[in-house]
């Protein structure tokens, strides 16, 4: 028997739009990297906002170890300059690229239903889905303080070759749906 | 539509039934049913315009407007419709609107809750693609919001502002942040109302506010160089005349008839407590209080009523841990206003009260208690309770793993404290008794209650910081008047040998043993003051009375002698001198 994944399902480009507007795959990365992390957030979601510190503290220990970040905005009716800003106020710059996925052809790719959601792709293939950690047990209920750091948890066995503990959990935030309409 | 009652009429729980929790979802089940079955009703499409924009503007309009205290407007059809799916989780939750007692108590002031069938509604919108609706109608909601930009009372007569904004850090969990602001007025005032503008609604989740009439919270404020202070809202900032302040989104308390209003006397600060949830980036805060001042004196003066328990003592992973209080009240009064406090532990609040004929009125039921939505519930109409009336709270706390508010981890035992990692249990009762004579029968009667609760709080607070000096001479003198003089005497002697150099402290302690009669000790410790600070005309004189006890009459006349020296001016020291002199004759 051979390998069907490898003979016919040759690798999609998953088409979304830089901040200047110009269409890029988002499963391209630099060679060498090891897995690509898309942050899907959205500026006036109040828990993606809350988890900034958390994913920039993330994205400073793994992007050392060949892990790109993005940091996606599905929703269509944020512009490339309302995202800028969110990106500079939330200290973004820098440490991640941002880019908008108007047509929620990443979000379909990725399977990614809330805003913050992270999806890890590596090898072509989400290898982690869901949560940042466990501090919002749904909305208005939250822990204090996480007591599982699922995504950071998930990029160090990744980045060691070992598959992630828990390959989705569910994310807790606003519903990427509303913004389709 | 009702604006009061969140169940459709026959539907209300039986709440004297053995397991109240039960009938209430077995109820809210048939009604569900009965809204699957209502076949008609639900063939209609769901519009925006017809049947959700109504609601948005009637339930959430007040916090989701532009400049609200909500996160986001939902007062277009654009806003409504990008978080129709948002709407229809929360409102199912029941997290939104923010309303957590059940909707059988009250009514209160600001009640609007959603019914199950208008829950339904929002859901089916949602499901069906959230809809528009006819051209013609309402576009924006914003002109059925006439305070959106505005203060809701109306235009403040004195607004108070942080004279520089507050940053608050960009990352953490609750944050609090105490400020004292004096109120500039150059004469007393009449206060009708208060109204509290977060500045920054994303950040900030809801105020308590005291006065303080002592320069006690200044100090503290002065001593931190930022602005406001981090720690607890002084024991000397306290509600004037019996009256709620605070705010939480959504709710204004509507402005007092003048013969309910309270006295603010000159030199008062506000003491602001902000409960802020931090945004993910620095953010500058900068609240306003605007203050409301009528023409009359009040004619009546409530009291503030504080059921609860400061000898609260939670084992780790204790997860049904019941705290019950009660009071019987010895006048008539009207209840005006009830508010439940208690942190992160408390799973189920409820307060009752029963009516000298045995029968009992619900007062409020909160099960899925939230730390962070403490509403003040005021009563649309005031509830009579005549004299005899039983007051109760009972109150369950969950400290096990499996409270995810739970502030450790892993559960420790937690005992009464104000921070929020501590924990408490108050139900406080605004109660409007009918004239003077009674208010002060009720506190003349209710007194001796909190201050033995107090007491407790403050041996806890002592075992953790049994260096304090202020708390150990606080307590004190609670005990002293609570006719404990024992107590008082311990707590005397721990706060001079913490500070033995200072004289108040040996007069402190020699005032509490005068109390228990024990003469010679207390002559011993005025005697220790007076050598640390001769001039100190109080022990001089205490010292006196208690020589004249002991029959020392020479010697009691040289202390009072040195009074007059000292206070020449002092008409009591002359007095007591002369009656000295006079018992020295007999």
């Amino acid at each position: 028997m051979y390998d069907r994944s490898v003979l016919f399902l040759p690798l999609l480009a998953v088409l979304v739009q830089t901040l200047s507007g110009a269409p890029v795959d988002a499963l391209q990365a630099p060679a060498g990297t090891k897995a690509i992390v898309f942050l899907f957030t959205s500026t006036d979601c109040p828990i993606s906002n809350r988890y900034a510190p958390e994913v920039r503290r993330i994205a400073e220990a793994f992007g050392r170890k060949g892990v790109v970040f993005r940091i996606v905005y599905p929703n269509p009716s944020e512009t490339a300059k309302a995202i800028r800003e969110h990106m500079a106020a939330y200290s973004y710059a820098g440490i991640a690229e941002g880019m908008r996925d108007p047509k929620l052809a990443l979000v379909k790719f990725a399977g990614a239903t809330v805003t913050p959601e992270a999806v890890v792709v590596a090898g072509g293939t989400v290898v982690y889905r869901g949560r940042i950690d466990d501090r919002y047990v749904d909305l208005g209920r939250e822990r204090p303080a996480p007591t599982e750091r699922d995504l950071f948890d998930a990029l160090t066995a990744i980045v060691a070759g070992k598959p992630a503990p828990h390959a989705t959990r569910q994310a807790v935030g606003c519903f990427i749906s509303d913004f389709a309409r | 539509m009702s604006r009061v009652h969140g169940r459709p009429e026959g539907l209300h729980c039986d709440r004297f039934a053995a397991r109240p929790r039960d009938r209430c979802r077995a109820g809210l089940q048939a009604c569900l049913a009965l809204l699957l079955f209502a076949a008609p009703v639900f063939a209609q499409p769901v519009t925006y315009t017809k049947d959700v924009a109504p609601l948005l503007a009637d339930r959430c309009g007040m916090c989701h407007h532009p400049g609200g205290s909500a996160p986001f407007a939902l007062l277009t059809y654009a806003d409504a419709k990008r978080h129709a799916a948002q709407i229809a989780k929360v409102t199912a939750d029941r997290f939104m609107p923010p309303w957590k007692a059940d909707p059988a108590d009250g009514p209160f002031v600001g009640q609007h809750p959603l019914s199950a069938s208008e829950i339904a509604l929002l859901r089916r919108w949602s499901d069906a693609g959230a809809p528009d609706g006819p051209q013609s109608a309402t576009r924006n909601l914003q002109s059925a919001i006439p305070w959106a930009d505005g203060w809701q009372l109306g235009k403040p007569d004195l607004v108070i502002t942080l004279p520089q904004p507050y940053t608050l850090p960009a990352e953490g969990t609750d944050a609090f942040h105490i400020f004292v602001l004096p109120i500039p007025v150059d004469r007393g005032r009449f206060v009708r109302g208060l109204e509290f503008r977060p500045g920054n609604p994303k950040v900030v989740h809801h105020a308590n506010i005291r006065i303080d009439t002592t320069p006690a919270s200044r100090r503290l404020d002065d001593a931190d160089p930022a602005p406001g202070y981090d720690g607890l809202i002084s024991r000397t900032a306290t509600y004037p005349d019996g009256h709620f302040l605070g705010w939480t989104p959504g709710q204004v308390a509507p402005l007092l008839p003048d013969d309910l209003s309270w006295r603010l006397e000159k030199n008062t600060d506000l003491v602001v407590e902000l409960h802020m949830q931090p945004s993910g980036k620095p953010e500058q805060v900068s609240p306003s209080i605007g203050l409301y001042f009528g023409d009359a004196a009040p004619t009546r003066t409530p009291a503030m009523l504080r059921l609860g328990r400061q000898s609260l003592d939670i084992p780790a992973g204790d997860a049904n841990y019941i705290v019950t209080d009660a009071y019987t009240l010895p006048v008539d009064v009207e209840l005006e206003a009830i508010q439940p406090h208690a942190h992160y532990r408390a799973r189920d609040v409820r307060g009752e009260a029963t009516l000298p004929d045995g029968s009992k009125k619900p007062l409020i039921d909160i099960a899925d208690w939230d730390f962070r939505w403490q509403h003040v519930y005021r009563f649309v109409t005031p509830m009579r309770l005549p004299r005899g009336t039983r007051v109760s709270m009972r109150y369950t706390y969950d400290n096990s793993a499996a409270n995810a508010r739970n502030p450790q981890r892993p559960p420790v035992r937690a005992r009464w404290g104000q921070r929020s990692a501590e924990e408490m249990g108050d139900l406080w009762l605004q109660v409007l008794p009918r004239n003077g004579r009674d208010l002060e029968t009720l506190s003349r009667d209710f007194r001796p209650k909190v201050a033995a609760e107090d007491v407790k709080g403050y041996e806890v607070e002592i075992e953790k910081h049994p260096g304090d000096v202020g708390l150990h001479d606080d307590v004190a003198l609670l005990y002293l008047e609570l006719g404990k003089s024992d107590g008082a005497i311990a707590h005397f002697t721990a706060s001079v040998a913490l500070k033995p150099q200072s004289a108040a402290a040996h007069y402190n302690l020699g005032t509490a043993l005068t109390v228990a009669r024990r003469l010679d000790e207390a002559a011993a410790e005025y005697r220790q003051a007076l050598r640390i600070d001769p001039a100190y005309a109080n022990a001089h004189n205490n010292l006196g009375n208690v020589l004249l006890s002991q029959k020392h009459y020479d010697a009691a006349i040289q202390e009072f002698t040195e009074v007059v020296r000292l206070q020449p001016e002092s008409a009591a020291a002359a007095k007591n001198l002369a009656a000295a002199r006079a018992l020295a004759k007999k």
